[in-house]
C-alpha cells in the first residue's frame, strides 16, 4: 500500500513536470498561443448558436431546454479541452503507433502509456476548457455545491473520453494505421455528446453508454451537476474505470505486438 | 564486469507483401501476403566494462534492431541477452535508469525548447534531485562545449549542436552504457569529429561503455577499440579496431613534393603511380610486395624531398575488401 503510494505520487511529479514543459512550449508562440484560444471559443460559440435559435423556436425537447443544453456544453467541452491540453497526444497515438515514435518512450523509465499520451499538449484545450467553465456558469445550474460536481464530472468524463482515444487509436497496432477510423469515432462520441439524451431511447440509448459512450461525456456528468444521486456518481465512475481499464488492456496487449516488430514496419 | 552479453540472438519480423499496382493492393485486402524477414540471425558478442564497441554494416544489416533489442523495445524471436545484469525485454524499466540511448534520425530534445529545458525534464524522468540536476548541466555543459547553446530553443541550433546536446541530455542521469545508433549522420566533417571526441573524452572520464552503430567508417577509427561488421543479420568479422587495419590496410598511398621540378616519365618498379605533377608524385603500393622503407629509400633517392605524406586506405574501402572476400568465400562454397 505504501508501494503503490509512493508509486503513485513519483508518477504524478513526472507528469507535473511534462505538464509544465508542454505549457512552456506552447508559451513559446504566445501570440498563437492566445490566438488558439480565443479562435476556439469563439469556434464553440459559433456552434453554439445554433442551438440557441433552435431553442427560441421550441424552448423543450422532451423536458430538455436551453439551459441543459449550456450545463451539458459547458461540461463537455471542458472536459474535452481538459484532454487535449494535458493529454494532448491521445489524439494522435495512431501517427506515434505507425511511425515508430513508441521507441523513444519505450527507452525511458516511465509507464510507455502514460508518457505518450500526455508529451503534447494541444493549446485550443485551454479555450476548450474557458469556453466550458463560462458555459457552465450561465446554464443557470451553478452553485458552490454544484461546482464541486462539476469539476469532479469533468475528471470522470475526461477520463473516459481519453480512455475512448486511446482504444480507438490502440488499433493501430493491428490495423496498421486506424488514424481516420479513431478521427470518425472522436467526432461521434462528440457529437452524439451534446445532442440532448433525452432524444434517444433502447437500442441508441444503450450505444451511447457502451460502444459509443458519449453518455460519459455529456448528460451523465451534467446530471451530476444538478443533482448528486449514487446513480449518477457510480455510473460515471464506473463507466469511465471500465474504459479505463480496457485502455490499459487494449494497449498493453497492441504494445506486445509493437515490441515484437510486426506491428509496425521497422527498420532494420 | 561485462556489461552487455548477447548469445544466439535472433530476431524475426512477419511482414506484409503487396504486388504492385491497384490490383496489387485489391488482392491484399481479400488474400494477405506475408513474408518473414529475419532481421538478426544468431548474433553473439559482448561488451566489457568501459568498452567502445562499433557495430557497423549497410542499410538492413540488422544494427538497428540489435540496438533495439538491447534497450528492451524489442524482444527477440531467439537467443539470450543480458545488460548491466539485466534481462531487456524482461526488465526494460529498471535497465533504462542505467542506460542512455541516442537514436540519430529520432530526437529527443523538445523541439521548441532550449535543450536546458529537456534537461531539466529528464532529471525530473530519472528522479534525480534538483541540486545534483543542476551541477550535471553545468558539467555536462562544460565537457560538451555546449554553455552557449543551453538557452536557445532547439529548433534553432545547428544539426552538429542540436546533436551535442541530444548526447549530454542522454548522459544526465550518469547511465553505465550509452547505446548510440547512428550518432553523427547528416553531420558535416568539423561537427562529427566534435562529436566523436566528446564521446570518447566521457568514456575516458566516466568509463561508460559505448556501442554505437553507424554507416561511417571513420566513426569507428576514430571512437572505437573493436568492431564488429553485420551484414544479413550475421556477423561478418569482428576483432580490435587495430587488428582490423593491420590485416586489412596492407596497402598504402604515399604523396611527396621535391625540391626542383621532376621529369613527366616518373617511374619505379613495383608501385602505381597514381599521379604526376610538376614537383611531385602520387603513388600506391601493396606493402606485401614492396616494403614502405624500399619505396621511401628510392623517393629520396630521387630528389630532394620537401614534404612526404603516408596514408592508409579508407575503412568504408577496408569494409568492402572484408564483404568480398566473405562473399567469394560463400560463393566458392557453393
Amino acid at each position: 500500500m505504501e508501494g503503490s503510494k509512493s508509486s503513485m505520487r513519483r508518477e504524478l511529479k513526472f507528469l507535473f513536470a511534462i505538464w509544465k514543459a508542454n505549457l512552456q512550449s506552447a508559451m513559446e508562440y504566445h501570440i498563437a498561443f492566445i490566438a488558439q484560444i480565443l479562435g476556439m471559443m469563439l469556434n464553440n460559440a459559433f456552434y453554439f448558436l445554433f442551438w440557441v435559435i433552435f431553442f427560441e423556436r421550441f424552448k423543450e425537447i422532451r423536458g430538455w431546454g436551453l439551459n441543459d443544453m449550456f450545463l451539458v456544453f459547458g461540461v463537455t467541452a471542458t472536459s474535452f479541452g481538459v484532454t487535449a491540453f494535458l493529454f494532448g497526444n491521445a489524439f494522435s497515438l495512431s501517427d506515434v503507433i505507425a511511425q515508430g515514435r513508441l521507441d523513444y518512450y519505450l527507452s525511458m523509465p516511465r509507464p510507455v502509456l502514460l508518457h505518450a499520451v500526455s508529451a503534447r499538449s494541444i493549446p485550443s484545450g485551454m479555450g476548450d476548457i474557458i469556453y466550458g467553465i463560462t458555459s457552465y456558469l450561465l446554464s443557470g445550474y451553478f452553485s458552490w455545491g454544484g461546482l464541486g460536481r462539476f469539476v469532479v464530472g469533468v475528471i470522470l468524463a475526461s477520463t473516459a473520453f481519453a480512455a475512448f482515444l486511446i482504444i480507438a487509436h490502440s488499433l493501430t497496432f493491428w490495423l496498421g494505421n486506424a488514424a481516420a477510423l479513431a478521427r470518425l469515432l472522436m467526432n461521434a462520441i462528440l457529437t452524439f455528446a451534446l445532442y440532448p439524451i433525452t432524444l434517444f431511447n433502447g437500442p441508441a440509448k444503450f450505444l451511447l453508454f457502451t460502444i459509443v459512450p458519449a453518455a460519459l461525456m455529456g448528460s451523465v456528468p451534467a446530471s451530476l451537476v444538478r443533482e448528486l444521486t449514487w446513480q449518477n456518481l457510480g455510473g460515471l465512475f464506473l463507466g469511465a474505470a471500465v474504459l479505463l481499464g480496457l485502455a490499459i488492456v487494449v494497449f498493453r496487449l497492441g504494445l506486445r505486438r509493437y515490441e515484437s516488430g510486426s506491428a509496425i514496419q521497422v527498420e532494420v | 564486469m561485462t556489461v552487455i552479453q548477447i548469445s544466439n540472438l535472433r530476431k524475426t519480423f512477419t511482414t506484409k507483401r503487396k504486388a504492385a499496382g491497384l490490383g496489387g493492393s485489391v488482392r491484399s485486402i481479400f488474400r494477405p501476403q506475408h513474408q518473414v524477414v529475419e532481421a538478426v540471425r544468431g548474433i553473439s558478442f559482448d561488451l566489457g566494462e568501459g568498452g567502445r564497441l562499433g557495430l557497423i554494416g549497410p542499410n538492413g544489416a540488422g544494427k538497428s534492431t540489435t540496438i533495439k533489442i538491447l534497450t528492451g523495445i524489442l524482444f527477440p524471436t531467439e537467443g539470450e541477452a543480458s545488460v548491466l545484469g539485466y534481462v531487456p525485454w524482461k526488465e526494460r524499466r529498471q535497465l533504462a535508469y542505467h542506460i542512455g540511448t541516442v537514436f540519430g534520425q529520432r530526437p529527443q530534445l523538445w523541439y521548441h525548447l532550449p535543450a536546458i529545458d529537456t534537461f531539466q525534464l529528464f532529471g525530473k524522468i530519472y528522479e534525480l534531485e534538483d541540486k545534483d540536476v543542476k551541477q550535471r548541466i553545468s558539467f555536462l555543459a562544460e565537457a560538451f562545449e555546449i554553455e552557449d547553446l543551453l538557452e536557445t530553443p532547439v529548433r534553432k541550433l545547428s544539426l552538429g549542436q542540436r546533436m551535442r546536446c541530444e548526447i549530454a541530455a542522454s548522459l544526465i542521469h550518469r547511465p553505465k552504457l550509452l547505446l548510440l545508433d547512428e550518432p553523427s549522420i547528416g553531420l558535416d566533417v568539423v561537427a562529427k569529429q566534435r562529436i566523436r571526441d566528446t564521446i570518447r573524452r566521457m568514456n575516458e572520464m566516466e568509463n561508460v561503455s559505448v556501442l554505437l552503430t553507424s554507416h561511417d567508417a571513420g566513426d569507428l577509427e576514430a571512437l572505437c577499440k573493436r568492431v564488429i561488421i553485420i551484414n544479413h543479420g550475421q556477423i561478418v568479422y569482428q576483432d580490435r579496431v587495430s587488428n582490423l587495419k593491420r590485416r586489412y590496410l596492407t596497402t598504402k598511398e604515399v604523396g611527396v613534393r621535391y625540391a626542383r621540378p621532376i621529369p613527366k616519365d616518373f617511374t619505379m618498379p613495383d608501385v602505381n603511380i597514381l599521379k604526376v605533377g610538376k614537383y611531385g608524385v602520387k603513388l600506391g603500393f601493396d606493402t606485401r610486395q614492396i616494403p614502405a622503407d624500399v619505396v621511401l629509400a628510392r623517393l629520396a633517392e630521387s630528389g630532394d624531398l620537401v614534404d612526404i605524406t603516408i596514408s592508409d586506405p579508407s575503412l568504408e574501402e577496408v569494409i568492402a575488401k572484408i564483404y568480398q572476400e566473405v562473399e567469394g568465400a560463400k560463393e566458392a562454397q557453393a
